[in-house]
């Protein structure tokens, strides 16, 4: 009666109230920033997949780029790649989208060069020239860049209109979902950062996520699994994306009034070896040493024990369920653990048992069960009795720095990746001046991936994706895979679609899901 | 004249006494006292905010945070150049202290002002604090009455006992306890936020917004909607408001006891006023006096409460948002929202001194 009474005036009610939420996904995943310039992680990415619109785009349940806001794109010449849009396209603004809008997008993100932004993705980019009202053409600093194409619909390939966005200073998000800069299958209705995002179909959106199966999105951020959890069990959400703990899955399994889908992940969990000071007196000891660990972890155990299947063993450089994905390692070292394998690669060399190992872990930065997770390689490492194991841990930015700095012989690292092509699980580890920053260059295996990232026939990079990793399993392991993670939403019973979008793209599409 | 009160309206005549007897001295003095206390604010509100300057800049910088592990050590290197974090620590000082002084608190990483993240966010964690302090109140106050009235009988040692209870346990044990009971098992209340999905996303049209949801909810005029943030309010309330009103129950028990022993009350039973009246209308305002006292403290100590309450109950408010730039090392985040509940702990604890100061002729300074 007191509410009744209290909320009688109502004199603050506009028009734009009461549209409803529609279907509503919730997240534990943070939005840093709507403006692609600054925008790197996977809160922002969730937004920009709905809102913005690529030259390429992947179609649900595709993992090869397609004409979105472009009509085609194609290598011109070696270095010229040219992208013809199509026309009558227009942001939610009302302005019209031309080639002068995606050549202010790419030019944008270069010269803002924001340190939390993308910008890096476009290294391989030259310039950006407008050829005609709906040309574009890209040229490219090295020839033949395969991975181009994979970019475009990364986040440094949205394309913004150049009437809302400043050329040389990133946009606040009110600028941005006031401005309407964006040209993809929805718009933003509502914006409260990182509580309350309502989206409504964009009836312009003429690319490849096609027309919305639903008008009306919210997304709902949470500050912690276990509240989004409750409240999809509870029913007061219908999807939950990202992130779930191993132990919320497991019991959301067994839950009929949730359904969980799984899709391909590209997380990839390994350790590092540093080739200079890992155990061992000579290179021979040490890639000994490397062989025999790889044939003594149990990546089965480690997936169903400690993250109760949400990750998958990892047998190859490449994750499952990507193009180019190889598993040597099953091969050559076995899926289980074999200590008579072990053993012999360490007795051939001269090794003596049981090897000392110093592994560092952190427990702060890939999830809290890491700490889980590196007890058992422990476990596992020490029950071959050719290892002893002396675990350590250390907080993030001291891991990082420690690290870099030759600080620890073999360490745990996590990799989610730019862009979804086996490249990306390459080039930046392996390649030269590659990030690990662990002594590992080998002149064979740079002219390998040089080759791997020009060859313009599929076919044929497969072929050459599946034998640098061969080869590097073989003769150098400078890494161990142990796992690569899964995508996983949960969802009400009668939301459909769900199962459409996780695909190896890692993009989660709003557009095709239904209740 | 006697210092003892003979009849009702003594107290006033204590009063009256109190501030006659020297008063122009005593004016003098209180003036002066709350001029110290009040200068005293800024050179508190520095020294925090440059103990947190200092400390954030030891718990690592954000680049690494977030880019560690994915770049090389020299492109890190080259994005805190870029971002400026390479510069020496005391021109980065200097310059933060200048742009505080005028008034700039600088923005955020994501690019949000600092002023803005503290008005949006203060308005949820002032709301989550008012309930609270709410809840505290209609706990501890009779509760303590109560207990005091019936010293040392078995309902008196529980009270104290619960008392002991409600603010000894971890606030963020309480909270998800509570939501154990009455969300998830008995399912009265919703598990989180200070909304339903659809209700928030009415009242972010409504005009003016305050962000305060309960006056949002009122101004907006629909009673479901009032009821619906009544209703998330009640779990995060009680979980803060058990912290502070088991003290204000130990404090008006405490209080009320040793004012229920002095000659005034003693008196006013002595004119044959029943014992309800002696309690309610002499010997309970003198009791509650220690409260007002406490009340800066307890502020603070909520402020800090909240920052746990509000996690655990998606309540997004000033604490819950300083966890996560203390999550990304948001150097300029942290100290800007840090600068701000110093000062406005400062701030209350001014008023609180003042309050009392000028209610409690029993003060000196």
């Amino acid at each position: 009666m007191v509410a009744a009474a209290l909320a009688g005036c109502g004199s603050g009610r506009t028009d734009e109230a009461g549209s409803g939420a529609g279907l509503v996904v919730g997240t534990t995943d943070k939005i840093f920033s709507l403006d692609p310039a600054a925008a790197y992680d996977n809160g922002s990415l969730l937004v920009e997949n709905q809102i913005y619109s690529y030259l390429l785009n992947f179609a649900p349940g595709d993992t090869t780029p397609k004409p979105d806001a472009a009509e085609k794109c194609e290598f011109s010449t070696p270095t010229v790649y040219t992208c013809k849009i199509k026309s009558g396209l227009k942001f939610a603004s009302g302005n019209p989208l031309t080639a002068k809008s995606v050549k202010f997008s790419f030019d944008r993100m270069l010269k803002i060069n924001d340190p939390h932004g993308p910008a890096s993705l476009l290294g391989n980019l030259d310039k950006t020239e407008v050829v005609d009202d709906l040309t574009v053409a890209f040229t490219l600093k090295v020839a033949n860049d395969q991975t181009f194409p994979t970019i475009l619909p990364t986040q440094a390939g949205p394309i913004v209109d150049e009437r809302v966005f400043p050329a040389d200073k990133v946009a606040t998000d009110d600028e941005v979902v006031q401005g309407k800069g964006y040209s993809g299958p929805y718009t933003i209705t509502s914006y409260d950062k990182n509580k309350l995002v309502e989206y409504q179909a964009n009836p312009d959106y003429q690319g490849i996520l096609g027309t919305p199966k639903n008008s009306t999105v919210s997304t709902k951020y949470y500050a912690t699994s276990d509240n989004l959890k409750l409240d999809l069990q509870n029913g007061a959400i219908d999807v939950g994306y990202r992130s779930f703990t191993p132990t919320d899955i497991d019991s959301l399994r067994a839950d009929s009034k949730v359904k969980v889908t799984d899709g391909p992940g590209g997380e990839l969990r390994y350790i590092v070896f540093n080739m200079n000071t890992m155990p061992g007196n000579t290179p021979e000891q040490k890639l000994a040493v490397r062989k025999a660990l790889a044939s003594s972890v149990d990546r089965e155990a480690l997936a169903s024990a400690v993250y109760k299947n949400t990750y998958q063993p990892a047998y190859g450089y490449v994750p499952q369920g990507m193009t180019g994905a190889a598993e040597p390692l099953k091969q050559l070292y076995g899926a289980k653990p074999d200590k008579t394998l072990a053993a012999k690669f360490l007795a051939d060399a001269g090794v003596a048992t049981p090897v000392t190992l110093n592994l560092q872990y952190n427990p702060d930065h890939y999830g809290s069960s890491s700490s889980e997770e590196y007890a058992a390689v422990k476990s596992q490492l020490e029950a071959s009795g050719l290892f002893k194991v002396n675990l350590q841990s250390t907080e993030w930015v001291t891991y990082q720095k420690e690290r870099a700095s030759d600080g620890y012989p073999m360490y745990q690292f996590g990799w989610f990746p730019d862009f979804p092509d086996a490249d990306n699980y390459l080039s930046p580890f392996f390649g030269p001046n590659n990030f690990l920053q662990s002594h590992f260059e080998n002149p064979g295996i740079n002219a390998q991936l040089t080759a791997e990232t020009t060859e313009a026939d599929p076919a044929k990079r497969v072929e050459l994706l599946r034998k640098i990793q061969t080869d590097l399993a073989q003769n150098f392991l400078p890494t161990l895979p142990l796992l690569s993670g899964k995508q996983v939403a949960v969802s009400k019973p009668g939301v459909s679609g769900v199962d459409q979008t996780l695909d190896g793209s890692f993009k989660f599409r709003f557009t095709v899901l239904s209740k | 004249m006697s210092d003892v009160p003979a009849a009702s309206g003594s107290l006033i005549r204590v009063r009256r006494f109190g501030w006659t007897r020297g008063g122009g001295s005593r004016q003098v003095a209180l003036l002066r006292y709350l001029l110290i206390r009040l200068l005293l604010i800024l050179p508190t509100a520095w020294l925090l905010v440059t103990v947190v300057f200092f400390l954030m800049r030891v718990i690592g910088d954000p680049i690494s945070a977030a880019m560690g592990g994915r770049l090389t050590q020299d492109q890190i290197e080259q994005r805190k150049e870029a971002a400026g974090l390479n510069r020496p620590i005391l021109t980065q000082y200097w310059e933060y202290i200048t742009g505080f002084l005028h008034g700039d608190f600088g923005r955020t990483q994501d690019n949000q002002a600092i002023g803005d993240v503290v008005i949006t966010y203060g308005a949820a964690t002032f709301e989550l604090v008012f309930w609270g302090l709410l809840v505290a109140f209609a706990i501890g106050v009779p509760l303590g009455r109560y207990a005091a009235t019936h010293r040392d009988s078995t309902s008196d040692a529980v009270l104290r006992f619960a008392a002991v209870l409600a603010y000894a346990a971890p606030v963020f044990f309480v909270g998800m306890l509570l939501k154990l009971i009455f969300s998830v098992w008995l399912g009265w209340f919703p598990v989180g936020g200070r909304a339903s999905t659809d209700v928030e996303l009415a009242l972010q049209h409504v005009s003016p917004k305050t962000n305060i949801l309960i006056i949002d909810s009122i101004l907006y005029g629909e009673p479901s909607y009032v009821l619906d943030v009544l209703e998330h309010a009640v779990l995060p309330a009680v979980a803060l408001g058990l912290l502070t009103g088991g003290i204000f129950l130990r404090l008006v028990r405490v209080n009320l006891i040793q004012t229920l022993r002095s000659d005034f009350v003693e008196a006013a039973r002595a004119r044959g006023l029943s014992a309800r009246v002696v309690t309610g209308r002499h010997a309970m305002r003198n009791a509650l006096i220690p409260i007002i006292t406490v009340m800066g403290m307890c502020i603070a100590m909520m402020l800090g409460g909240a920052v746990l309450t509000e996690t655990t109950f998606e309540w997004k408010g000033l604490g819950y948002q300083l966890a996560e730039y203390l999550r990304a090392r948001d150097f300029i985040a942290v100290q800007g929202i840090v600068a701000f509940i110093a000062l406005l702990v400062a701030v209350m604890s001014f008023v609180v001194d003042a309050v009392v100061a000028l209610i409690d002729p029993r003060v000196r300074f």
